[in-house]
């Protein structure tokens, strides 16, 4: 029976070997038909699995000062990613790095529950929080390189270089204006990617050759550092609201300082109210005072009707226009031109105006740019309000005379200082001098460019010289005075105007100070404009220590030499001095 | 004990085909852990597949000291030691991947569930040897080779390791088909079966309802649960006829594949050496599997042939589930591939497997 048995066996696994035989073969065909019959098709899916065509873009340019000191630059920053499908608790992950990022996790977890193979979790990370994450080894998290807009000198000229937002485009200042040139270029870039999102070619190089041009300001790093400290110091002695200071070179129209108060700092501008962003130097018009009535003599010696020694009768500080009032804050009897300047008399230069006409003053406040934007290079720039001399009343002439009925940007105001510093010629103000490759190649130069000879060079010297009495003794701006040097300026305290144009407020000032130095071959003129200071509010006393500040420090940094050493070095050789 | 005609009849070529098999297992192996890691050497993996292939050969030969025969009398002591593992599993055992189904022993970690297929083929030999007759078992004959089955079946399946306990019972059922059973416990068996297929659909997990939801349909979920075997697929049919190259293979370095150096190892051997290396191993698992059942055949003992066949079946599930899977033809289950897939207790396993076969093989002339 075990032998018959047996035999059974034996028959059975002849069967089973068939069976087996032709189950193998099966997995044969499977296998055959995969890869011979379905082979071509399948290779091209893997091959899509794998290459992938992204948009790589190249880093932003940087923003330099005109030394090549990095004003705004981009560094490289890690972004967090995920590949949602390949997430499995999709609720545990997102509680996790929701924690470490400072996201929601309810949103997060929306998000990568979703079912798609790419998905940005937070732009631009710390190298803390990357590390956080990356010890989780979550798999689907991944990162990408990505880079960070980041301002070096943190708040320093924040308001003229201005920020970018989450996509890396300029939305303020210069990285808004400038916003083409600095972007970076994009290409279709061919990568490898592997099943868990990860990209295995390395972008970073093509991302540097990718890179934006980068633009070169006029701007001076220091300077600006020394404008914007002691524009600070006396906005927080005097208890002011706001305030700027801008430094140009008189000669070519650079700007070498352009700066504003309050500041804000563009890496975390999101902290910071909307209203410290803008540049008020060019976005505001506001009414200047007797910083105006330097024009207003300008033109007057230009056109020939008077000379610096022609005499006025100041009508004892009070003089009647219409039925308004005209006064002085002393009272004075005769005076010479140079002395209207000088102790800045309303009531003087209303009567050299009345003596132009309303035209003549209008041309050359024109003529020095008043009422039209400068063509700088920065967006939401004023105009100003110059109104037609047909439209000026009677106290309008008079008034816009000593500043008044008239708005002005402090850029403009700059501008027209440095047109009598440099010999009456006007300069179109110039913020960015150079458009460089990321090579460092010059794409594009922009040379200073003059706009018109506003008054005779020896106009233009008279009125420097008025404008340096204004510093000597009994001046409205002695305190703007430096040693060694002559300086020329002129003080300008207005009474700002009321919202409802319903005259003026009795005590909210604007303190202004401008001028230049030296006297022979101005180098600098700065303007500092105070907003509402609340301690004093003379522009004499508010605004020019700031101003003295700046020039003085800034001719130590740029080495200007003192103009009276002469006398200096025989005082010393005499020994008198000591 | 041990005379010269066992060294004569030692059965060279079906060592020469595992050594052959075993190669090109570490072959694909190295490809599948190294490809698309930075490392310079050779990865821990690999190294340790290959300690444990040299560790199962010093297994397998031991296994041929003592003489087949007596793992008929042991049966039921391998058996019970067996169940006491798997009862420890539970127990103590250590958790991974959701599931508790290794021990730690020490500086290894052993997966008793694979021991078990062993000891329970040896367990229905001894009593199929025992018990069969002309006519096939009865219902009465079945009943002790069923709680054989069902004992370790349960125990696994609680691990949960749903494919293992499967497994077993395929084997189990492949043997007692073997040894033939009477026609009427055969139709009313499979009536059983049958009826109990809608039963077993509720009691499966969602994971284990997707995948076989995925598997008649895998476009059904691309991203999810049909991202495996969609990537296989790719992979597989990325091989073409030749293959894309040892070590070349895109899909397996840019870690498309899933478990790559486990259950879904063919993928990576059909990207890398296409068509002809998938037909390559297919031959050499059918010599090796003929050579089993051939084993089978020539032995006198009715305990050693039925052994012989179920080891033999073993191995062929094991192949026949693992590359099915991989290809497509069947639902995601993790069985390991013989001598291929990354795994100690696969390999000891299989190992010892085919010591017995080699046992047997050489002892075929000496009957009860």
């Amino acid at each position: 029976m075990a032998i018959d048995f047996k035999k059974g066996i034996q028959k059975r696994i002849i069967l089973v070997q068939v069976l087996m035989c032709a189950l193998i073969l099966l997995l044969a065909a499977k296998s055959f038909e995969i890869q011979i019959i379905k082979g071509e098709n399948l290779s091209i899916l893997a091959k899509n699995e794998y290459s992938k065509y992204l948009l790589v873009k190249g880093n932003r340019g940087e923003i330099l000062d005109r030394n090549g000191n990095k004003l705004a630059t981009s560094i490289d920053a890690l972004s967090v990613a995920g590949s949602p499908k390949q997430i499995k608790d999709a609720g545990a992950v997102s509680k996790k790095i929701a924690k470490i990022l400072g996201l929601n996790a309810r949103t997060l977890k929306k998000k990568l529950s979703r079912q798609r193979s790419f998905t940005w979790i937070k732009r631009r990370v710390s190298p803390t929080e990357a590390d956080q994450i990356r010890k989780l080894k979550i798999a689907g998290i991944f990162f990408r390189d990505d880079a960070k807009r980041f301002y070096p000198n943190r708040d320093l000229a924040a308001q003229v270089l201005g920020f970018t937002g989450a996509d890396d485009n300029g939305l303020e200042g210069l990285e808004y204006k400038y916003n083409a040139v600095l972007d970076g270029n994009s290409m279709k870039y061919k990568i490898t990617k592997t099943g868990t999102g990860k990209i295995l070619a390395t972008e970073k190089k093509l991302k540097e050759k990718l890179k934006g041009d980068s633009t070169v300001l006029t701007i001076d790093r220091k300077i600006q550092y020394l404008a914007e400290q002691a524009l600070k110091k006396t906005i927080t002695e005097n208890r002011a609201k706001a305030g700027m200071a801008l430094v140009m070179r008189p000669r070519t129209g650079e700007i070498l300082a352009m700066a504003n108060y309050p500041k804000f700092n563009p890496n975390d501008f999101a902290g910071y109210d909307r209203d410290t962003f803008r540049n008020r130097a060019t976005t505001d018009a506001y009414e200047p005072g007797s910083a105006m009535k330097v024009f207003t003599a300008a033109a007057a010696v230009d056109k020939g009707f008077f000379s610096p020694k022609s005499i006025f009768f100041c009508e004892n500080g009070k003089y009647k226009i219409g039925r308004f009032t005209v006064h002085d804050t002393h009272p004075h009897g005769w005076l010479t031109l140079n002395q209207v300047i000088k102790f800045s008399s309303n009531i003087g230069a209303a009567k050299i105006s009345e003596s132009m006409g309303k035209k003549v003053l209008h041309d050359y406040l024109a003529r020095f740019g008043f009422g039209r934007r400068t063509r700088v290079n920065i967006s939401g720039e004023t105009p100003g309000n110059l109104i037609p001399y047909r439209r000026w009343s009677k106290i309008d002439s008079g008034a816009i005379a000593f500043g008044q009925g008239i708005s002005v940007s402090s850029l403009q105001l700059i501008t027209a200082i440095s047109a009598i510093a440099n010999n009456g010629l006007l300069m179109k103000p110039l913020l960015v001098s150079k458009i460089i490759s990321s090579e460092g190649k010059e794409l594009e130069v922009f040379y200073p460019t003059p706009v018109r000879q506003v008054i005779s060079p020896e106009t233009a010297r008279q009125v420097s010289r008025m404008m340096s009495s204004v510093v000597t003794e009994e001046g409205t701006g002695t305190k703007a005075a430096i040693d060694g040097y002559t300086v020329c300026g002129k003080t300008g305290t207005a009474q700002k105007a009321l919202k409802n144009n319903q005259g003026y407020s009795k005590n909210k000032y604007i303190s202004v100070f401008a001028g230049f130095a030296p006297l022979k071959n101005p180098e600098l003129a700065t303007l500092v404009v105070v907003d509402e200071p609340r301690k004093k509010h003379y522009g004499g006393d508010v605004a020019a220590p700031a101003f003295r500040t700046i020039m003085a420090e800034a001719f130590n940094y740029l080495s200007i030499p003192p103009e009276k050493t002469e006398p200096m070095i025989a005082k010393a050789a005499t020994g008198e001095t000591h | 004990m041990f005379d010269r005609r066992l060294i004569e009849n030692f059965d060279w070529g079906f060592l020469i085909l595992i050594l052959m098999i075993g190669s090109v297992g570490l072959v694909i192996l190295y490809s599948a852990v190294s490809a698309g890691q930075d490392l310079s050497g050779v990865h821990v993996l690999f190294t340790k597949q290959v300690i444990w292939m040299c560790a199962g050969l010093c297994i397998m030969l031991m296994t041929l000291v003592i003489d087949f025969r007596e793992l008929d009398k042991l049966s039921i002591f391998i058996f019970i030691f067996c169940v006491g593992l798997l009862v420890s599993v539970l127990l103590f055992g250590r958790m991974g991947g959701g599931s508790r189904r290794w021990l730690a022993l020490g500086f290894v970690t052993i997966q008793p569930s694979e021991l078990m297929k062993i000891a329970l083929i040896i367990s229905l030999a001894s009593v199929y040897s025992n018990s069969v007759s002309e006519t096939g078992l009865t219902f009465r004959k079945l009943i002790k080779p069923g709680i054989f089955c069902i004992l370790p079946f349960i125990l696994i399946v609680k691990q949960p390791d749903l494919g293992t306990g499967l497994l077993l019972l395929l084997i189990a059922g492949s043997i007692t088909l073997f040894v033939k059973v009477e026609k009427k416990v055969l139709f009313s068996l499979s009536g059983i079966c049958l009826a109990a297929v809608p039963l077993v659909w509720f009691t499966l997990k969602e994971y284990q309802k997707n995948r076989i939801l995925t598997f008649l349909n895998p476009d059904r979920d691309p991203m999810g649960a049909g991202w495996h075997i969609i990537q296989s697929k790719i992979a597989i049919g990325s091989g073409m006829l030749t293959g894309r190259g040892f070590l070349k293979g895109t899909q397996n370095a840019l870690s498309f594949l899933p478990e790559q150096h486990t259950d879904f190892i063919v993928s990576v051997l059909a990207e890398e050496w296409g068509f002809v290396g998938c037909s390559v191993l297919l031959i050499l698992y059918f010599f090796l599997l003929f050579w089993g059942l051939n084993i089978a055949y020539g032995c006198r003992n009715l305990f050693g042939s039925i052994l012989a066949f179920g080891l033999t079946a073993m191995i062929f599930w094991q192949i026949f589930i693992n590359i099915g899977m991989v290809m497509g033809l069947m639902p995601v289950v993790g069985v390991p591939l013989p001598l291929v897939s990354y795994g100690g207790s696969s390999v000891v396993t299989n190992m010892v497997a085919f010591g017995i076969l080699l046992n047997i093989s050489m002892r075929k002339f000496s009957s009860n």
